[in-house]
């Protein structure tokens, strides 16, 4: 068997060989390419393939700096306070710090809780609603609120185009003279897309390099059969629209707000659970500070005659103190130190 | 298997060698001006921003600010039904712009055509393809951020029948039931377009911001912001005014 594989070996070397000028114009032709295929192929197997591949193909470490220095840049709101990185931080899993609603510009307050923006390239649509189509246009939302950044596209492109730093920059990396919302759209959307939560606790877990203690396990096993029917697994959310009985009236009518459908009234997004420890307060108005309120909630909590109530949340959980630690215990290798730490963010 | 790769490779250098010759040949083309007049009420006086109306059919007083809409994917047809196909063809057509008033087509295959096909709006495709460029640029504000899609038609301005005193019709949908992207064409019946390498032809069409609301009024709700039935039928009654009036070959 080894001798055969050997054998195989060489001649896929011996064709690689004869190939060489093929692939040495390949080479030629990605040349500016960064290789972080490394990273990439990192990515579980259990893992969907992501909505979002052309950012990761159009990698290039020049244009990665480029996105981080936007992303951390607050030229980019009218008043000169508040950037990307204001309200989604590496050390709170991409999500803001432990606010209930985050600060925009002159100090106003939004309506939602900021979600993490990790992992979005798997995402199908955006925003606690689902209103923003697409990854690129994502930054659109945030950049132009009048509470969050509160720019015109004009404004911000003006601003750019003015700095001869973005110039030098969109030069160098677009090959533009003139930035465009094209170009910062995209190179914000290649750096987002670099936000990959997938080496956990339970992700080592489920690849056989650690294991849970029991407690842990218990967890899993309870939160398999209470939680994942929207939390689904490995993304942990399914990316429906549900109504998880907060309220029995809706101070935001949700998902409605987009589809006016009578049906859509007070659905959110079931949001992702990764590094769900570290994005608390919960929900999408931030009403509950603790994963303690969020699993007394679930079990016991639910307004029963809520319109468009989820059908999973009509069976009721009734969980012991015991099993809503044990819960927590699994919830908490949610968490990815290794995202919290990657350098690449700093 | 050798053999094979080698081949591969050779034949890969062949076809890209042969495709960046072909970019040199080039086709007989001319080009195709394309010109909007805009007309006010039944007298079609010529329309203009910032100027004071009384609308023909609900008598409300109105001065329009803001007048703005896409045309788009604008199709030629020859006698023979081969068709050519404006490769950008994303156009927004804004009042307060002169220059915007007049599309110009260029590299457009020299011959005799029988119909263009248009259509006002942006096709489903374009809003869910994230970033875009020229006309299709969010810095138009022709983009809802927070329910993406194309606000395909923008009429802003004031008039006493609104309680705030303005009012503002941002339409837009590209699916569903409240879809409002129209393609329309237009046959040229005794004189057809003849496209030549000689001089642009000129195409003229008329479009009258009157019916906005011809079967509607500001009174009824100043503002429209989101796709639904109000918004369809608003863009509707303007698209229908949009008509072919002649051309010059």
């Amino acid at each position: 068997m080894g001798l055969l594989y050997q054998s195989k070996l060489d001649q896929i070397w011996s064709r690689l060989f004869v190939a060489a000028p093929f692939f040495a114009w390949l080479f030629i032709s990605s040349c500016t390419k960064e290789n972080i295929s490394d990273f990439q192929a990192q990515v579980p197997a259990y893992f969907p393939k992501p909505n979002y591949t052309k950012h990761i193909q159009d990698y290039t470490k020049g244009r990665f700096e480029l996105g981080k220095e936007l992303f951390f840049d607050p030229i980019l709101s009218t008043d000169h306070s508040t950037s990307c990185a204001s309200c989604h931080s590496q050390t709170h899993g991409f999500a803001d710090h432990n606010v209930r609603f985050s600060s925009g510009i002159y100090g106003r307050k939004g309506v939602r809780n900021t979600p993490s923006i990790a992992n979005m390239i798997w995402y199908p649509a955006f925003g606690w609603d689902g209103g923003v189509n697409h990854l690129e246009i994502f930054h659109l939302g945030p950049l132009t609120n009048e509470v969050e950044m509160g720019t015109d596209m004009n404004g911000v492109l003006n601003r750019l185009n003015h700095n001869q730093n973005y110039r030098d920059l969109f030069k160098t990396h677009y090959g533009v003279d003139q930035i465009s919302d094209y170009e910062l759209f995209k190179v914000l959307t290649l750096y987002i897309s670099q936000i990959q939560s997938f080496q956990s606790k339970y992700d080592q877990y489920r690849q056989g390099k650690v294991n849970f203690s029991l407690e842990e396990q218990k967890g899993y096993a309870l939160f398999k059969s209470h939680c994942a029917s929207c939390h689904s697994e490995p993304l942990f959310s399914n990316f429906s629209y549900q109504n998880n009985g907060l309220d029995s009236i809706f101070g935001d009518s949700g998902r409605g707000k987009i589809t006016k459908e009578i049906t859509d009234y007070g659905k959110f997004r079931v949001p992702s659970l990764r590094n769900v420890a570290l994005t608390y307060p919960y929900m999408h108005d931030g009403r509950f500070w603790d994963l303690n309120e969020v699993l007394n909630h679930y079990s016991e909590g639910i307004i029963e005659n809520s319109q468009n109530l989820s059908l999973e949340l009509k069976k009721d959980m009734n969980l012991s103190n015991v099993q809503k630690q044990q819960l927590i215990a699994f919830l908490k290798t949610l968490t990815d130190y290794k995202l919290l730490s990657d350098q690449r963010f700093y | 298997m050798k053999n094979i790769i080698s081949i591969l490779s050779i034949v890969l250098v062949i076809i890209f060698g042969t495709t960046s010759c072909d970019k040199n040949k080039k086709k007989a083309t001319g080009e195709l001006e394309i010109a909007f007049e805009h007309v006010w009420g039944m007298d079609e006086t010529a329309f203009s921003l910032n100027t004071d109306y009384v609308h023909p059919m609900n008598s409300e007083a109105l001065n329009f600010s803001t007048f703005k809409y896409y045309v788009s994917n604008i199709i030629l047809t020859k006698e023979d039904g081969t068709q050519w196909k404006d490769s950008n063809s994303y156009y927004l057509i804004d009042l307060s712009k002169p220059s915007s008033l007049s599309l110009a087509l260029s590299n457009v295959p020299v011959g005799t055509y029988k119909s263009m096909t248009y259509t006002l709006g942006v096709d489903s495709l374009h809003n869910v393809s994230g970033a875009q460029t020229g006309a299709l640029s969010t810095a138009n504000g022709m983009f809802w951020n927070w329910n993406s899609g194309y606000i395909m038609l923008k009429a802003e301005g004031t008039s006493p029948a609104s309680s705030s005193g303005s009012f503002a019709y941002h339409l837009g949908g590209f699916s569903g039931q409240y879809n409002i992207v129209t393609t329309k064409t237009v046959n040229f019946d005794t004189e057809k377009l003849m496209i030549n390498n000689d001089h642009a032809c000129e195409i003229h069409m008329k479009a009258s911001p009157s019916y906005l609301l011809c079967n509607d009024a500001v009174a009824n709700g100043a503002n429209v912001m989101m796709p639904g039935a109000r918004a369809k039928s608003l863009a509707l009654d303007f698209y229908s005014s949009v008509v072919f009036e002649h051309l010059h070959n």
